[in-house]
């Protein structure tokens, strides 16, 4: 009965609840609004300060004062036609080193000489002889000299000597041309070394018969880090042995 | 109990009636109370809908787009890289209500005259005595000058901001950019060509945008103003402009005046010397000429030879060179030693009509097409175009165009011969490339330019050279007018200049008028001395700013013209 008689009391509460809550969420979006505008307005004034500090700015610093300046105080003028570069490639070529003939450097050789070696058949009856014509000897001898080639000569010579009969098959690895490093330039004392060149070249011709004379050396040096590019080492190795290598082969090769 | 009786007979009817009156004035209380009520309920609901309107559609809603993008009081004016050339910005005004001063006005006026000495004191007291509503005490005022008047606290001062029009980069392009009168109308240049757009509300919120590159004109104007001071002269014009577009980059006429003070400038500074002027250009027609003997077949190309005579005496007068040959030349010799004996010849084998036609097509006969109003009419003979004047415009006599004009003439020329008509405002998205109409063939077009370069690789305009930037162009010295004859001593120099020759960009139009010797000139006023070196220095410093590359081993193709060169020495040393 009571729940009866109060329903309209209800339906007009709900009703008038319901209105206050669509106003308050109406009030609330006039808040929001009106906060929105403040903060535009407060850009748009920011706008007119940012466009008036540039102004400010633009006109003092304007094109005819910066030419005073430039054309006046600093004395600045048009690049040339020759400063202005087209790209990467002209830029490049302005830093190119100079190139510069160093009297002091070593000779470096293209291709190494055959070191001696006595034929196959007496390989066991001279000792003495075998032990002096070991590349790794010689090897070791030119690295005293060329200090940057002094770490792979080394371990081509502690290496152990069984590599030796497989490398017996690879001819080939002497005659690769060493790269040119930087310290090795050819110029007057490629010049020089010329006669001990054809010396070696000489002793190489006369030697014919021996075909694994430079072969150990490759095997060794293989063996060491399993590279082919050790056999840099080679050509370089007998270079400096101009002096030391020679004197040490000329007992048993003449 | 009978005595109640009737009574209560008697008050039955009262009675009755009472109670049918109070039912009735019940019933028009319930009415009344029913009309108040729904009087009430209507204006209640009527305030409702008032405030439910309002929240959907009230002031709110639809300001947000006004108020979230600044539009200026007038649009500004930018060149093509967005730099500001006009501006809108608001400005102090200091003003006076001199009958509502209520402080001491004498002392008023001491402090006034301290603050702002345009006046004296007697002057602030005569005016503050005057009784008048408002006057203005300064217009532009200094923010601390602001302050320090407002620091008086006279509340008969009236400070306020209204809005200026600023030109940030005073003199430069002024005549291009114009400036405003003030009601804030334009009154010359862009402001007055474009005032439309830069006023209507709808349109102010976007920049207008020139074709002008500021760095560009700078460049012009700087290295003008330099020659224009060292040889004395009493004006000059310059010109740069895209060959391929017709958009000006850079125009300039000197003495420039300054925009944001246009009532000093003088008339002589207002004055556009590059649309409005008119100026006989001389030898700069040349290569019209040419081009138009070329295109209509009476010149066959660069190695075709004249007799060209000391003097050529022609329908009653006589025709003079500065570099007389006295032998038989070829075109290319002409046009590199800037003969007008051989022009005039050429001229004549075209015929009056021919050359008029032709110049009508390129616009020479006509103000010349650009947006600004201050244009010029070119000067012609008129009725007076006989087959003598027909030889003398070949040479560029006897007809005055504006130097924006020449320029355009030029970009034609060099722009496979497509005529495009100048304009200042940036070729873009909102202002497309108009279609041009072929003028010269394309053919003409290509062998003028190793024409050109030749002049300046070895005839009349050499200091105009720019090494590594294939410069081309020609001379003129054109004598002026001066009470009706021509002065022998008085000249208009002018080149007209194109670079990179092999692949024409862009046309640099340099005018000075009446230079004066110097000693570095050895007492010539002849275009290749004094405007030369202008365009030659213009271009050394624009030509990177626009994106031409310098190459020492570029050259136009000069085998067309090279073997057509007399030269005795190199004879002698073959021989």
């Amino acid at each position: 009965m009571s729940t009866r008689s109060f329903g309209s009391l209800f339906m007009v509460a709900s009703c008038a609840a319901a209105a206050l809550g669509c106003y308050l969420v109406s009030l609330r979006v006039a808040s929001e609004r009106a906060s929105l505008e403040t903060v535009e307005a407060r850009i748009v004034r920011t706008q007119r300060e940012v466009r008036m500090l540039q102004t400010e700015i633009g006109t003092r610093g304007r094109l005819s004062q910066l030419e005073r300046w430039n054309a006046g105080a600093f004395e600045l003028s048009a690049p040339q036609a020759d400063q202005i570069l087209k790209g990467g490639f002209e830029l490049a070529r302005l830093i190119r080193p100079q190139r510069e003939v160093d009297f002091q450097a070593p000779v470096v050789l293209a291709a190494a000489p055959a070191p001696q070696r006595p034929p196959i058949g007496a390989l066991g009856d001279d000792d003495s002889s075998t032990t002096s014509l070991t590349p790794s000897g010689l090897l070791h001898e030119a690295s005293l000299k060329t200090e940057t080639r002094e770490v792979p000569a080394q371990s081509a010579g502690q290496m152990p000597l069984p590599a030796e009969s497989k490398s017996a098959d690879r001819p080939a690895a002497a005659a690769k041309p060493a790269p040119l490093k930087s310290t090795d330039e050819p110029g007057l004392a490629a010049a020089q070394s010329s006669k001990p060149l054809k010396k070696h070249a000489s002793t190489a011709s006369a030697r014919p018969a021996k075909k694994s004379v430079d072969k150990p050396v490759v095997a060794r040096a293989k063996a060491v880090t399993k590279r082919i590019e050790l056999a840099k080492t080679d050509p370089l190795a007998p270079l400096p042995e101009r002096h030391s290598g020679t004197t040490k082969d000329s007992p048993s090769g003449r | 109990m009978n005595a109640p009786a009737p009574a209560l007979v008697a008050s039955r009817p009262e009675r009755l009636r009472l109670v049918g009156q109070r039912r009735q004035m019940l019933a028009v209380m319930h009415q009344r109370l029913m009309f108040g009520m729904l009087v009430y309920a209507g204006i209640i609901a009527l305030i409702a809908l008032r405030i439910l309107w309002l929240a959907a559609f009230g002031d709110h809603a639809g300001r947000k787009e006004e108020l979230t993008s600044f539009v200026p009081e007038r649009g500004d004016i930018v060149d093509r890289d967005g730099q500001p050339l006009a501006r809108t910005i608001d400005s102090w005004t200091i003003a006076v209500h001199p009958n509502k001063v209520i402080g001491d006005k004498l002392a008023l006026a001491r402090k006034l005259a301290a603050l702002m000495p345009e006046k004296t004191e007697e002057q602030y007291f005569a005016l503050l005595r005057s009784g008048k509503s408002f006057v203005y005490l300064r217009r532009l005022a200094s923010p601390a000058l602001v302050e320090k008047v407002n620091a008086i606290g006279e509340p008969g001062l009236a400070i306020q901001r209204e809005p200026d029009r600023l030109y940030p980069q005073m003199s430069l392009a002024a005549h291009v950019i114009g400036f405003t009168d003030i009601d804030g109308h334009g009154a010359a240049g862009a402001e007055r060509a474009f005032d439309d757009y830069l006023s209507d509300p709808k349109t102010r919120g976007t920049p207008l945008v020139l074709s002008i590159s500021s760095k560009v004109q700078q460049a012009l104007q700087a290295e003008l103003q330099g020659a224009l001071e060292h040889f004395s002269a009493i004006g000059a014009a310059g010109v740069v402009m895209d060959v391929h577009t017709g958009e000006v980059l850079a125009m300039t006429s000197l003495p420039a005046f300054n925009p944001n003070v246009p009532g000093q400038g003088t008339p002589d500074q207002m004055f556009n010397r590059a649309t409005l002027g008119v100026f006989e250009l001389g030898s700069t027609f040349k290569p019209f000429t040419l081009a138009m003997a070329m295109d209509s077949g009476t010149v066959s190309g660069p190695g075709q030879m004249f007799n060209c005579p000391e003097v050529l005496p022609a329908y009653g007068q006589v025709v003079h060179d500065t570099h007389p040959f006295g032998r038989q030349c070829s075109v290319a010799e002409i046009m590199m030693e800037s003969s007008n004996i051989g022009m005039a010849q050429m001229a004549d084998q075209l015929g009056t009509a021919r050359q008029k036609a032709w110049l009508k097509k390129m616009g020479f006969l006509d103000r010349v097409e650009i947006e600004l109003k201050e244009r010029g009419r070119p000067l012609t003979p008129g009725s007076r175009w006989g087959p003598f004047e027909t030889m003398t415009i070949g040479f560029g006599q006897g007809i005055a165009v504006a130097p924006l004009q020449l320029a355009m003439g030029y970009a034609t020329l060099f722009d496979d011969g497509i005529y495009h008509p100048p304009t200042i405002l940036k070729v873009g998205p909102g202002h497309p490339l108009k279609p041009g109409r072929r003028v010269f063939s394309a053919d003409t077009s290509y062998r003028m330019r190793s024409l050109l370069r030749l002049v300046v690789m070895k005839g009349t305009g050499r200091k105009a050279d720019a090494p590594g930037y294939r410069v081309g162009g020609k001379t003129g010295t054109a004598q002026k007018v001066i009470d009706g004859r021509y002065s022998q001593t008085v000249n208009v120099t002018s080149f007209a200049g194109v670079f990179p020759m092999d692949d024409p960009r862009y046309v640099v139009v340099v005018m000075l008028d009446e230079p004066k010797a110097t000693p570095e000139t050895y007492g010539f006023t002849t275009a290749g001395w004094n405007v030369a070196p202008v365009v030659s220095k213009t271009i050394s410093r624009i030509a990177p700013m626009l994106g031409v590359t310098p190459d020492m081993n570029r050259e136009p193709n000069m085998s067309e013209v090279l073997p057509f060169i007399h030269n005795p020495k190199q004879d002698s040393k073959k021989d």
